[in-house]
Formats: structure tokens, sequence, C-alpha cells
């Protein structure tokens, strides 16, 4: 604010050479050497500069006091009277001094008057402060017509300072001055202020008022005594514009004191109330400040302690078990509460709300011999489910009142509100945490399943595999065992979610692993199967199928184990049929007897044989009234579509399970589909 | 998923009446897992209200039938619906378990 700043200082040298003026002035008139041209204006050219020298102080404290804001009251009030108020200690000083020199010696008339002129200064820098650090504090939370109505206030208050440039008495316009006195007292109602000071707070303003009161009243007895004792000319205090704004400042002061004063009683209320509300506001905003649940039970149980006022409490909370602990207890051990929980289990009141003010009425509690007479218990409870149970103990008869028990009560219902907020925010972290699991498992199984097989010119194959949760049970691989033969693998772990992923990628190290060694169909069961024995958890199974097509020989190897029917087109008969084989599922019995339970399959295919290979969630895929798409109609689709590509079967088969089961998946669905070709092979490949 | 049971002399006949998921299947294992259920010699599996079975209500029966079998406990099931006995049939499991199709039919495998 350069300008304030600029305006201040201008202010400031203008007062001062208005006070230098009026000075010298003085002391011409009185040593009678006035020069003869300005004599018979000197009574008016004092006048002038006593006016331009009350002026400027007041527009120099106007922009200074302009600065302060915010409602630290008590700083203002400390600023008034050690900065202005001061002046009027030091005025006290110069008349104590006077008073004992002048009974030795007649004091040297000029040096009187500047001292003079000094406290008069001081006298207006008081006034002008108290003026308008009073105006801070009236409009503080001021209303619109507040401050038309202080405005005008201040508009007739300089305006008064006509009066004092024409020499005008306050006395001779007492009808006037009752008018002003009137509406001082109407602006002085104005004391929010006051409301916002705690108990300490207020004393202290007590103390502060009356000293800016006695500073008031030290200048009044000051100028009274150098009138009556000197006869100096200027008589002050007749001044319109100085007695004005004098009585206005006594009138605010003297108003303010008297209602700090009667508000002292009732300010502990209001501290109460506020410290209430705070502790609301804190327990509402644990969640965003992080806080855990300890924490909020703590902070409501010593709210709740005391916005009643209670000498003893402890606070029960109930765990996922349904067992109450104590977590937080104050002036009361734990035999006293167990006795008091005894009683209270008696009178079947121990989870309910219940006041008893009187404990000696009741022939349980007077046996217990308790220190306390009051007691509230106040249960922790949403629509849900009881959180735990608050109880509060006081040392006199009727200790707990509607009012207060209403604001425990609220204080106990944010607190459940928090700690419900608070369950459902960690539930929510903890099922982000699993999404993200769930996603990285998802990826890691994406990589798992082969995205392209061999193309070669024996045959072409088509593949489609989607899962029903983010991390699915089949799988399928294949392996290139030489130049002319392929192992193809296809599978369903039992269950589902991340157990059945883990399994799917054992069985595809299995898968990898063994056939190294160029197993028969049968052979890699049976070992599969021993392996599976020491990894697979009892309720779990996986359900297989192992292709070996061998193109020299024209013909394919392979064994079931428990997994779906290998769906056939046979086309020099224009067949389609499954091979009903039998084939025991791996994991499902661990000894060496599997091998009795599984056996190898041969079949010779010819060009344009179509092979279906597929998992339960095709044939189990169900509609909207619970039918299921069945092996039926899956061959049907085969018969329908022998002739297309490979990936044309596989699209028209799909596009029908979709149609049926209106894309509604409750099982992972893979399907393979392979034509056999006719072409010759290269065997270049 | 409601699964009821009938106690007479020692023979315990479990009711499955709905789909056999993998949520309704706990209740299952809880109910096969229960102690006493090592006192009867006979335990008989009502199916006639069995509507689905999945791999994790297949996998409840695996995991017990071996400790039935210890405990030469017989272990029957009764008045499959086709598709679920098809279930069972592709898996493997017609062979090492008993699948009959009426309860006297069953009383008297059991009575062997």
């Amino acid at each position: 604010m350069p300008y304030t700043i600029n305006y201040k200082r201008l202010y400031t040298f203008a007062a001062t050479v208005s006070w230098l003026l009026l000075v010298i002035n003085s002391l011409f008139v009185n040593q009678e050497s006035y020069p003869e041209t300005f004599q018979e204006n000197s009574n008016f050219l004092g006048r002038l500069f006593k006016v331009s020298f009350i002026a400027f102080v007041f527009l120099t404290q106007r922009a200074s006091v302009e600065a302060y804001r915010g409602s630290d009251f008590i700083g203002y009030l400390w600023k008034l009277f050690i900065r202005a108020g001061s002046t009027a200690y030091i005025c006290g000083l110069f008349f104590f001094g006077d008073q004992r020199l002048s009974k030795f010696f007649t004091p040297f008339q000029g040096l009187l008057e500047v001292i003079y002129f000094i406290s008069f200064a001081f006298l207006t820098y008081f006034l002008g402060k108290a003026f308008y650090i009073w105006r801070n504090m009236i409009l503080f939370q001021k209303t619109r017509a507040l401050q038309y109505e202080w405005d005008w206030f201040e508009f007739l208050i300089y305006a008064s300072l006509l009066g004092s440039l024409l020499g005008l008495r306050l006395l001779n316009y007492i009808p006037l001055l009752c008018l002003m006195v009137l509406y001082m007292l109407f602006l002085s109602i104005h004391l929010r202020w006051v409301a916002y000071l705690t108990a300490t707070k207020k004393w202290r303003s007590v103390f502060l008022l009356t000293g800016i009161l006695v500073g008031l009243i030290i200048f009044y007895e000051y100028f009274e005594y150098m009138l009556a004792q000197h006869q100096l000319i200027i008589d002050f205090f007749y001044d319109p514009f100085l007695g004005l704004t004098c009585l206005f400042v006594a009138i605010y002061t003297l108003i303010s004191l008297l209602v700090a004063i009667f508000n002292l009683p009732t300010s502990s209320v209001f501290e109460q109330k506020r410290e209430d509300l705070l502790n609301f506001q804190r327990l509402s905003q644990s969640i965003q400040q992080g806080e855990d649940e300890p924490q909020v039970y703590n902070l409501m149980f010593h709210s709740a302690m005391n916005a009643s006022g209670a000498d003893a409490a402890w606070l029960e909370i109930i765990n996922e078990a349904s067992q109450s602990s104590i977590i937080e207890a104050e002036n009361v051990d734990e035999t006293v509460v167990t006795q008091i929980r005894q009683v209270l289990d008696k009178y079947q009141v121990s989870s309910v709300e219940y006041v008893n003010n009187n404990l000696d009425h009741n022939a349980g509690f007077k046996a217990l011999q308790l220190p306390w007479r009051s007691l509230n218990v106040i249960p922790l409870k949403s629509q849900k489910r009881t959180y735990g149970t608050l109880y509060l103990l006081k040392d006199i008869e009727q200790g707990f009142d509607r009012e207060s028990i209403n604001v425990i009560r609220t204080f106990t219902s944010q607190t459940i509100l928090t700690i419900e907020n608070l369950r459902l925010v960690a539930e929510s972290l903890q099922n982000e945490r699993y999404k993200e699991e769930l996603k990285i498992a998802s990826s890691v199984q994406e990589s798992l399943i082969p995205k392209t097989f061999p193309s070669d010119s024996w045959f072409e194959i088509s593949c489609y595999s989607q899962a029903a949760r983010e991390v699915g049970g089949d799988f399928y691989d294949f392996l290139q065992l030489n130049e002319d033969r392929i192992a193809i693998i296809i599978g369903d772990v039992s269950g589902k979610g991340i157990s059945a992923a883990f399994h799917m990628a054992q069985m595809k190290g299995i898968f990898h692993g063994l056939m190294q060694d160029d197993l028969q169909p049968v052979e890699f069961m049976v070992k599969a199967n021993n392996a599976l024995t020491h990894c697979l958890e009892r309720t779990s199974f996986i359900t297989a199928a192992l292709y070996i097509i061998d193109y020299k020989l024209k013909g394919f190897f392979f064994a079931r184990a428990g997994h779906c029917h290998t769906l056939y087109y046979n086309s020099m008969t224009e067949e389609t049929f499954y091979f009903n084989t039998e084939g025991l599922g791996l994991g499902i019995i661990r000894d060496k007897s599997y091998s009795k339970r599984i056996h190898n399959m041969h079949y010779d295919y010819n060009p344009g044989d179509v092979m279906v290979i597929y998992t339960d969630g095709i044939v189990e895929a169900r509609s909207a009234n619970q039918d299921e798409y069945g092996e039926e109609r899956l061959r049907e689709m085969l018969s329908k579509h022998y002739h297309l590509e490979a990936n044309d079967i596989k699209d028209a088969i799909i596009n029908d399970l979709n149609n049926f089961s209106s894309e509604i998946i409750h099982d992972d669905q893979t399907l393979i589909v392979i034509k056999f070709r006719n072409d010759q092979p290269n065997l270049a490949l | 998923m409601k699964i009821t049971h009938e106690i007479k002399d020692q023979t315990i006949t479990i009711r499955l009446n709905g789909e056999l998921d993998a949520s309704s299947s706990v209740l299952l294992d809880e109910e096969l897992s229960k102690p006493e259920i090592m006192l009867f010699k006979k335990i008989l599996v009502d199916c006639d209200r069995l509507n689905y079975i999945s791999s994790a209500g297949l996998g409840v029966f695996i995991s017990h039938l071996q400790r039935f079998e210890d405990a030469q406990i017989k272990l029957i099931f009764f008045n499959m619906q086709d598709k679920v006995k098809n279930v069972f049939e592709i898996l493997g499991l017609d062979l090492l378990m008993t699948i009959v199709s009426s309860y006297d039919e069953a009383m008297t495998i059991a009575n062997e």
C-alpha cells in the first residue's frame, strides 16, 4: 500500500508543522511581542493551527489504524493502551511535577506552555487512535446499514471541526450535544467482538479498558488543573471537536467495560460450545487426516468427557468376535467398572441409553458405595451394528442435563459415522489392491497362452479363448515335437480365480517338461497325474486332452483325461460324431492305479476332416431360460459348417454360442478348430 | 443350494437341492467334513433336485472320496439328472463312484 504510507507521512509532517506553528503563535501572544501586522488575527490563526493539527493527527490515525485487520481484539486494546494510553500517564507525571515544583518557584511561562502543548498533542493522538480503533471494533461483522451509520457519524464529527475553527463553545449547543450523545450511544451498542473473547481474554480486556478509562480521567484532571492553575488561554475541553470525540471515546470505553464484565459469567458456556463445535469438526475430518479408529475413539472419548464435565468415564468397544473390551478409561479402575456393569446387567440397561442422576436411589449402586452420584450410559450404535458403549460418571446428583446428553449423543453418532466411513475407505483400498493383483495375474496368464499356432500346409488351426473373470482356468498349448509331429494340449483347471490360474501355469510347465521326452499321450497323462499329486490341493483336479498329430502317418494319437469329448467330422463318411472314450481327470486318484483309468486312442485322418476341441464352458453355456448349449447343438453346428475354413467354422460356432447365451459368460470358454488339408505337404517346412 | 439330511440306522441320506457351484460347495464341504459323518456306514446322496454341478462341487466329492473309502464307508449317488450324470461321466468319475438310478437300488447296493 504505497499510497497509504505516503499519505501517512504527509499527514504526520503537516500535523508536526501545524503543532509548531500553534506553539509559536501562542508564545508570541503570551509574550506580547506579536508582530503588529498579525495582531488582530492572532486568535483566528491560533484556532486555524489547532484545527489543522487536530485534523492531520486524526487523518494519520485513520490511515494507520486502517491497516489493522482480523479479530485480535486484545491486540487492538493493547496497542491503544500502550501507544496512546501511556501518553496520559506521562501527562500525569507532568501534573505531579508541576504541583511539586510550583511550591518552590514560579515556573517560566514559556516552558509551561510548551509542556501544555505537548500534553495537548498527546491528548489529540490518544483521541485519534482511540476513535479509529473503536471504529474497527464497532464495524466488526458490519452490515451495510451500520457502515452507512458510521460514515454519517464520522462526517458529523469532522464537521464539528468547523465549530472549532469559528471558536464556538460546545456547551452553548446543549440540544445538539444531546442528540449527538444519543447517536453515540446508538453506535456504542455494537459490541459483537466481546462475544468472541474467551474468559481469560475477557479478563484481560477488562483490565485494558479500565487502563484506557483511567487515562481519559487523567487527561481530564490534568487539563482542568492547568486551566485553573495557570490560566492558559486555550480551553481545549470546550472545543466542539475535542469535546465530542472525548465523549464518544469515553462512552464506548465505558460500555465495552461494562459489557465485558457482565459477559464474564457466560463466557465459559460459549467457550464450551465453541470447543464442542471444534471437536465435531475434528471428528468429521478424521478421515481426511488419515487417522485410525483408536484415534477417533480417543478424540470422541475426551470430547464427550469435556462436553459433559464428567469426573470419570470409560469406553467399551465390541470387536469382531463380539467381545467388548475397555479401550479408554479415566479416573476409574477395572474392578469398579466390573461392579457397575454387573449392576447394569441386572437392571438390563447395560447396552441401552440410560441416565441415572441419583445413583443412591438404586439399592444396587448404593451397595457399591461409589464416589459418584450420576451415571450416563450411551451406546454407540448404527442401524447395522453396535460398536460399543460409553459410560460417563459425575460426582454430583443431577449431573447430566438434557443439553449435555444431546451434545454427547451427537458426538457418538458422528463417531460412528466416521468409523463406518473409515472402514469403507479401508475396504475400497483393499479392493483396489486385489484388482491390481488380478490385473497382474491376468496379464501373466495372457502371456502363457500361445497367440499363434505354426501355420503349415498340413492343417489349419483356429483358436478362441474367453475367460469368465480376470483370470481363468482354461489353457491350451502346442509343442512341435519334430518336423512331422506336433503335440496339442487343452485343459481346464477346476475352480476359478488365482489358484486356478496358478495350476494352469503348472500344467503348462508339466506339458513342456514331459513332452521333451516325446511321450505317448497316455504316458504323459500318467506322469502328469503323478506330478500333480504333490502340487494340487485335494479339492482341485485338472481335465486335459492331449493330441499328437503325425503328418507322415496321417493320423493322430490322443488321450482324454476327463476332458470334454472331441467332436469330429469325417469327410469320407460325411459324419459328425464325438469320440466317446474313457479317461479319468488328473489329480482325482493320486496313486499308481491311475494308469488303468486312461487309454490311448489312434485315428487316421483324411484330408477335409475337422476336429473341434473345447472346454466345458462352451457346452455348458446357458441361455436366459437356463437351457444348456449342449453337445448336440455343437455337433449340428459342425455338420452345417464343416466345409468352411477352420477360422470360419470357429466364428460360426462362437456367433451361435453368443446368440444363444446373450454373451453372458459363466465359465471360461475355449474352442480350437483343426481342419486337415487336402494339400500335399511341403516337406521342406 | 439347500442341503438337508435324513438319518436312518447306519445310513445318512444327503439331499442336494439347487445348484452346486463354487459358493454352495463350501456348504457341502462343511457337511461332509463333520466328524459325526464318519459314524455312518453308508452315505447316500439324493441328486433328484441337483440341477447343476460345477468343478468346485465335484472337487468336494473327490476330496472326500479317499477318506470314505479308507473308512469303508459306501458313498452312493442316486436319482441323478442326465446332464449332471454326463458331467460325472465325462470326468471319468462314474467308474470311481457308485451312481444308481433309484433310492431302492441304492439301498440294495448299500446293504450288500
